[in-house]
């Protein structure tokens, strides 16, 4: 909300108290300060000019050369505006001049061949208003060379603040300026009423009926009769629009100017166009429709609540009027409604509607309901001060459950247990009389204090001592830097995953954090995905249920900006929904996985290297060092799939703990990677960390260093090409004893001269005993043991 | 007999002059010092002499053998190191041989550094689910249905009670749901917002969630905890402010900005993390005894505090996770 800094002086003495000082104490207050525009220096440099001469542009023809004179001083000025011409008084934007509102600054320039020194304004230029159609013409009375500060009165100070949602007390001049009493402990000065009324009493004159009670606590309706409407004196125009409104007529500008002094939202009915003078508060049917002041029909439910004379609707409460009741220039005689309506039911009607207004923002937050009938009567003093109107007697009060105010107890020790620190009672007194709390008793080392009826955010005490804590000043509270050590046993559910980061940043991956929203089809293409109801556009309509589309888009657009080498990872949540109705969640399943891939060379041609691409071996490799590193990998399983229809690769190995599969990865099929535009091979390995977490306990145990030397003996076997080298390891394993420690495939060699279909394979068996130094002949036995088993079950040959 | 020794000597000598490399050497050993060689035959016949001529030749002859031994000593080592430099001439200034070593995403290590000091200061690290119910989320976090400040979080909604979670708070209600104080704990994860994507807004983030709750807990040392914390992350100096602010989980409730200035920009106060006393009604749902207990929460973005700590402009930069980016970290 914008103040005025001028406007909040009108109930807040600030002599002594520079700008800079109001501003950090309403952000200290609570109140944030977002902006603060100094009109007089936004305005430097925009001056009244005369514009001595226009002739026509000789290069361009919708152009002008103006003379414009400035205090004695000429400028050439090139200007584009229709209606600029000679004789005028003009505002001018001198070289420096920055335009508000559009980042733009003035400086001397050539348009078309032609020098111009400046910028003749329109109002939009000017950050007055929208006006944009030609330039601002002013009075000719107005001497050229006042500022545009002097000549406007702009000398105003605008301060944007943030109010917090349960602040309704502080959308106003008034409650910022409470705020600020209380801080800086001065008083509070209200706007004093002079309300002149006629004899004919208002009940005389129109009625109110509350058919709905619950949202609809209070009515009040003041009638003003004889108005004129016209424009709004200059005092009024200069508070609006220095917050930005934009003034409208005497009527309307007074209910917006009451809005944004003490804050309560009021509406102003042209009393002749409501039927029997009547107003009736009630619920709306469902389907209703009603035109809004905005020319649009809105469909109603039977929830929202409804302004209506004997005859029709006439608003939507608390959020916006009727065309049909709106105080046109032939209003005459108003009704003003000043009412307070339940804060949530004024909420889902706007939420609902889409709706949002100055009312109805105030409303949802709650208003001040027994600040209701000074309100109306504020405003009906106004409205018939500056359209000569006659106010009738009284006002009509409907009230049927009057709301009564709420006390609230603090006990004094409580300050400290929350807070930390001592504070004087006087002081906490202080603030609480600044605030207009009334003590109601004081007793037991407990004040009871009665909250004013504008502050529904006060009803524990936990809300007072937030109240001594915000106006005493958090930054003067003392920081206490004495942290105890806590002897609670010590939870780290990341370290898992920070373990994994590192080991793959030491296997050269990038880490990745993609969008896990997704649109639908593709989402889908990975599992079932669980979509939400709102989402910002199509693409990103549904919950990922793989890391992988994100992972191929990365490799897809790194591909496009020629980094086509790639080893990335991502680690992060994916969600599939077991029913298409969520209820619990065991209707769905959010697991962690680590998904990581590798694509494009291995090795590029350098001056020691060749070039080399990436497959489904380095894959292999990376992921056993990784496993290895992250697991006590002798419990994990491997599964070879061989051209797999299902799932996401051409093929691929999986790892098992028992019978539960927690990875696989594998070369991604071809037809997968044709959808993300990615032409090269990628070999991807996608591990359910949540699986691995819950059945792999990382215990790193120490092995006892070879005391004896290890035996190695060599060995290649000739054998059909169709018999994988797994088949080959199983046998020989199967036929030695545990003295045989490892296997290791040195050489693999195909060729014509091994015979058709024929491959030679050749192995390096190391054999350790732990207990002894093994002799030749030990190792030779046992080697010839597994030689021969290899010959006789895969029919294969002994090498050389 | 001396004329002998004498061409021996001089043989020696031209010869081992011309010697260029190791193998060369070892030839002229061989054919001088060997066990066949001459100084080794010239010794032979040296013994078989008779007994008075002996005085006369033995000296000159172990005079010439010693001399020659060190000529062929000192040119061997000489040769011996000499090889090292000229054979095995390489050119150092050719590239090293390549080793890429990755990295982690410059979000998890902002997050790591944000975690390491909250760990030494006794935190524990829990997470959480990122589909939540709106009980975690919003109820149990004294969020009223239909209240106005359910707006100030932008939510996805999945269904009527279902959503993305906006927040990580709800690891806390977990947190205190299942166990009891003294809770000191770290929650970090990603949360989302339904916001249009701009340079300055995602729709999700990342976010570290702090909690103490014990008996002694108050907001003058959650301000101290802050203050240790910023102190370590942005530097001694670091000039900070609390300021009043609301959330509903929380009270009474505080934004901290960090004063930021940039060479040759005027400065400002950024929002670096929100925080506050945990509301009595949070206990209360979570079925801690709240006049006992007191507790402190706070958090943060991760995203914000990198892009103010790298000078990352853009934050649609860290999802697009191009190359030349993550190999900036």
């Amino acid at each position: 909300m914008k103040l005025s800094l001028n406007w909040l002086k009108q109930y807040i003495d600030l002599d002594g108290i520079s700008t800079d000082e109001v501003v950090e104490n309403l952000t200290t207050a609570g109140l944030e300060v977002d902006e603060v525009i100094d009109q007089k220096k936004l305005y430097d440099n925009f001056v009244v000019g005369y514009v001595k001469e226009r002739t026509k542009h000789p290069n361009a023809d919708k152009l002008s050369l103006c003379k414009v004179e400035v205090g004695g001083e000429e400028f050439p000025i090139v200007c584009g505006a229709p209606n600029v011409d000679a004789g005028q008084k003009i505002i001018l934007a001198k070289v420096g001049a920055k335009i508000p509102n559009e980042d733009f600054t003035i400086s001397k320039s050539k348009i078309r061949g032609e020098v111009s020194m400046g910028m003749i304004c329109s109002e939009r230029e000017l950050g007055i208003s929208n006006e944009h159609e030609g330039i601002m013409v002013l009075d000719e009375n107005i001497e050229s060379g006042t500022t545009f500060g002097e000549a406007f009165g702009m000398n105003d100070v605008i301060i944007d603040i943030d109010i917090t949602p349960n602040r309704a007390d502080a959308f106003s001049h008034i409650g910022a300026a409470r705020d600020l009493a209380a801080v800086f402990g001065r008083k509070l000065k209200l706007p004093e009423l002079n309300l002149i009324e006629t004899d004919e009493d208002v009940n005389s004159i129109a009625s109110v009926e509350i058919e709905n009670k619950v949202d609809c606590p209070r009515y009040v309706a003041k009638v003003v009769k004889n108005v004129t409407i016209k424009e709004s004196p200059k005092w009024l125009k200069e508070r609006l629009t220095a917050i930005g409104l934009r003034p409208i007529n005497n009527v309307v500008d007074v209910t917006n100017f009451i809005l944004y002094e003490v804050g309560q939202p009021l509406h102003a009915f042209d009393l002749d166009q409501l039927a029997e003078n009547k107003i009736i508060i009630r619920s709306a049917s469902k389907d209703e429709k009603f035109i809004t002041l905005d020319s649009k029909e809105r469909k109603l439910l039977d929830t929202d609540l409804l302004i209506c004379d004997a005859d029709k609707a006439v608003a939507i409460a608390g959020v916006m009027g009727g065309e049909n009741s709106e105080v046109t220039n032939n209003t005459k005689n108003i009704l003003i409604e000043s009412a307070y309506f339940r804060p949530s039911s004024v909420r889902k009607t706007s939420k609902k509607l889409g709706l949002q207004t100055d009312a109805s923002i105030r409303f949802e937050r709650g208003c001040d309901v027994d600040g209701t009938v000074f309100a109306a009567q504020r405003a009906a003093q106004l409205i018939a001060e500056l359209g000569n109107g006659k106010i009738a007697k009284g006002e009509i009060d409907v009230y049927p459950n009057a709301i009564a105010k709420k006390q609230v107890s603090l006990r004094i020790g409580r300050i400290k247990k929350v807070l930390g620190f001592e504070i004087p009672i006087k002081k906490v007194k202080e603030i609480f009389s600044g605030l207009e709390f009334e003590l109601v008793s004081d007793a037991e080392e407990t004040l009871v204090y009665s909250i004013p009826s504008f502050r529904h955010d006060i009803e524990r005490e936990i809300d007072l001592i937030e109240e001594i804590a915000r106006i005493y000043g958090y930054d003067n509270i003392p920081e206490i830097a004495k942290i105890g050590v806590s002897v609670e046993r010590r939870v780290d559910h990341s370290s898992f995953n920070d373990k994994a980061r590192e080991t793959l940043s030491g296997l050269g991956f990038y880490e990745i954090i993609t969008n896990s929203l997704l649109n639908k089809e593709l989402a889908s293409k990975y599992g079932n995905p669980v979509g939400v109801l709102n989402p910002q556009s199509v693409e990103m309509s549904h919950i990922r249920p793989s890391l992988l589309p994100g992972l191929l888009s990365t490799i897809s657009r790194n591909i496009k900006v020629k980094e086509s080498n790639l080893k990335l990872y991502e680690i992060g949540h994916t969600i599939r929904k077991f029913n298409d109705v969520i209820n619990d969640f065991s209707d769905f399943e959010e697991t962690e996985h680590l998904l990581f891939a590798i694509t494009g060379l291995a090795e590029t041609d350098e001056w020691y290297s060749k070039k080399r691409e990436f497959d489904f071996y380095d894959l292999k490799g990376i992921s056993n060092s990784f496993l290895k590193s992250v697991t006590n990998s002798d419990r994990v399983k491997i599964k070879y799939n061989q051209n797999s229809e299902e799932g996401i690769f051409e093929y691929s190995i999986s790892n098992l703990v028992g019978k539960n599969k927690f990875a696989e990865g594998g070369k991604v099929k071809s037809s997968i990677l044709k959808e993300f535009g990615i032409s090269q091979d990628v070999f991807a390995f996608d591990i359910n960390l949540t699986e691995l977490k819950k059945n792999i306990v990382v215990l790193s145990k120490f092995n006892e260093l070879l005391k004896f030397p290890k035996i190695k003996k060599d060995c290649a076997f000739i054998l059909d090409s169709n018999i994988d080298y797994n088949s080959v390891v199983k046998i020989i394993r199967a036929n030695s004893s545990n003295l045989l420690k490892n296997v290791k495939l040195f050489d693999i060699f195909e060729s014509e001269s091994l015979g058709v279909n024929k491959k030679s394979l050749a192995f390096e068996l190391s054999y350790y005993d732990e207990k002894k130094t093994l002799t030749e002949e030990e190792v030779e036995k046992e080697f010839w043991k597994a030689i021969d088993a290899v010959k006789v079950k895969l029919n294969a040959e002994l090498r050389g | 007999m001396l004329d002998r020794i004498e061409l021996a000597e001089k043989n020696f000598k031209s010869e081992i002059e011309s010697v260029i490399d190791l193998e060369k050497l070892e030839e002229v050993r061989i054919k001088f010092l060997g066990r066949k060689g001459l100084f080794t035959e010239l010794f032979e016949e040296f013994k078989k002499l008779p007994k008075e001529e002996k005085p006369k030749y033995g000296q000159v002859l172990n005079k010439a053998k010693s001399s020659a031994q060190k000529n062929f000593d000192e040119l061997k080592s000489k040769l011996e190191n000499s090889t090292a430099e000229d054979k095995e001439y390489i050119d150092l200034t050719l590239a090293g041989r390549g080793v890429e070593l990755g990295s982690k995403h410059i979000l998890t290590q902002t997050l790591d550094e944000i975690k390491s000091i909250f760990k030494g200061l006794g935190f524990s690290i829990y997470e959480g689910p990122e589909l939540e119910s709106d009980h975690n989320n919003f109820e149990m976090l004294n969020f009223p249905p239909d209240h106005p400040a359910r707006d100030m979080q932008d939510t996805f909604f999945v269904n009527d009670n279902f959503l993305l979670r906006t927040h990580t708070s709800p690891v806390q209600v977990r947190l205190m749901e299942n166990s009891a104080p003294p809770i000191r704990a770290l929650m970090p994860g990603k949360v989302y917002r339904n916001e249009a994507i701009s340079a300055k807004s995602y729709c999700l983030f990342h976010q570290v969630e702090g909690l103490y709750v014990d008996e002694d807990v108050t907001f003058a040392e959650l301000k101290g905890t802050l203050v240790a914390f910023l102190k370590q992350f942005f530097g001694e100096d670091v000039k900070y402010r609390f300021r009043p602010s609301f959330f509903p989980f929380t009270e009474p409730s505080a934004e901290v900005d960090v004063w930021w200035q940039q060479k040759g920009k005027e400065g400002k106060w950024l929002e670096i993390l929100g925080c506050g006393m945990v509301d009595p009604n949070v206990l209360e749902n979570v079925k801690i005894d709240n006049e006992k207990y007191v507790g402190y929460a706070f958090g943060m973005g991760v995203e914000r505090i990198a892009m103010l700590k790298y000078g990352v402009g853009d934050i649609r930069t860290f999802f697009d996770n191009d190359k030349r980016f993550l190999e900036q970290f």
